[in-house]
Order: C-alpha cells, then structure tokens, then sequence
C-alpha cells in the first residue's frame, strides 16, 4: 500500500536533472512554499485563515506537491508570505512551467 | 446532577484499512488499469491525514483530495474547491465518486456513436447523392434546352 512520503523542507533550486517531472517540481515548489511560510511564523491554518479558505487542507495539499498554487490567489498568497507578488509567481514558474520560465527569462536562476 | 463534558477523542493518525478500502472501493473505476490514475496518501502539517487522486501522466496532478479533519471528511479538489463535507465516510467517497474527470467513457461513447451515424448515413446516402447527381446531370441540358 502506497503511503504519501514526507520530504524536509528545501530551498535548493532546481536539481541538476536533465528533465524532472511535473510531479518532482511541484514537490520542490511545495517545500519552497512550506519555507517561506515558515518565515513568515504562519501556521497552514494561519495561511488558510487569510486567504479566506474554510479548510487548511489545500495548503497541505499545495505544499506537499500535489496541487499547485491556482492563479487567482496567487497574488494573496505572495501577499501573506510576504513576498512581492511578481517575484513570487516568476519563482512557482520556474517549477510549474519551467520550459515558459526559461522562454521568458533565460537561464537566470532567480 | 452535575454532567461532565468528556471532550472527544479526536481522530487523527493514519488512514485506517476500512477507511482506505471505502475511498477505493468508491474511486475503482477511476482508478482501474489503462486509467492512468493513481492515488497517494500524506499528512498535514497538524496531523491529518490526506488521500490524493492523482491523474494520468505526464502532469500526475491532484484532481481530488479527500482530508479527514477531526471527526469530519472533506472533500476538495485540486484547485482546492471544497466539493462536500461530512462525518460519513461513505456519503463523501459516494461525492469523490461523482466528481471525478469522467469524460472519457462519455467521450468514447459519444465519439462511437457519432462515428456508426455518419458511416451509415454515408452508406445510405451516398446511393441516393450519387443517382440525383447523374439525374440532374442528364436532365440539365434537356430542361436548358426546353427553357
């Protein structure tokens, strides 16, 4: 029986992997995630709470690579963290459009 | 009489099999072979315990996700929509049943059914087109000829 991993948290950036899948981005996406909440002293529920979510589940779902950030709260998300919205959301392009990320942006790595 | 409120036990740890196996039992044909859908399982940060449905590769991506949370199950998407909620395991995997993708068999049905109409219509009509055409084709310079 399968069981979900539990991977520590990691601000490394991307592997040196010639193509990782969508599936390892979005896991290296959701502990960068997990990171930034973690400075900003926010709890999933915190984070939840402040998006106006009724559950934290999403949160645990997005951080544990399952999901990705939707991009109608991408902004609010940023927000909470803490971080400039634009820079945030050039960062989750790098693991969930990296081929787009690379087009726009060149092999710049932040 | 005084009455003591026992608070109660929260649920929490790992799913359990019976809990596993009425969540699978729910999404077995979403999860059949030739599907390509798998399923994980993961914990939130407080404990709870998570079941993904994750869609077919290359992108593998959450299409739901059933969280129980204390003595309640939640039902969500993977854009985290939240679909129902409940504390009967088996009215929320009869709700994960119902919303899963399943555009494929309608698909498959649809596209069947479209593609013996048309062969058939073809197969009829074409008869009929064919001897119209050489019909008009003879007739033309007759009714040219006369106007």
């Amino acid at each position: 029986m399968k069981r979900g991993k539990h991977q520590d948290v990691s601000t490394e950036p991307l592997p040196g992997k010639a193509a990782p899948d969508a599936r390892q981005l979005r896991k290296l996406a959701g502990d960068w995630l997990k990171q930034r909440r973690a400075d900003a002293e926010l709890s999933q529920a915190d984070l939840a709470a402040r998006l106006g979510l009724k559950y934290y589940t999403f949160i645990s779902q997005v951080e544990n690579g399952f999901s990705r950030v939707p991009t109608e709260i991408m902004g609010a998300w940023a927000k909470e963290l803490g971080i400039e919205q634009a820079a945030f959301a050039k960062h989750l392009l790098r693991y969930y459009e990296p081929e787009l990320h690379r087009l726009l942006f060149g092999a710049e790595s932040k | 009489m005084s009455v003591v409120a026992f608070e109660r036990k929260q649920n929490t740890g790992e799913w359990s099999e019976r809990e596993l196996s009425t969540i699978l039992a729910a999404l077995s044909a979403a999860t059949a072979p030739g599907t390509g859908r798998e399923w994980e399982t993961g914990v939130t940060e407080k404990g709870d315990v998570q079941f993904y449905l994750l869609g077919p590769l290359p992108d593998q991506a959450c299409e739901l996700c059933v969280s129980r949370v204390g003595r309640s199950y939640i039902l969500e998407d993977g854009m985290g929509r939240l679909l129902f909620e409940h504390r009967n395991l088996d009215l929320v995997a009869l709700h994960a049943k119902a919303a899963v993708p399943s555009t494929s068999w309608l698909m498959v049905r649809a596209v069947t059914l479209w593609c013996a109409v048309r062969s058939a219509l073809h197969e009829k009509a074409e008869p009929w087109l064919v001897e119209g055409e050489e019909l008009f084709v003879q007739f033309v310079p007759q009714l040219a000829a006369f106007a």
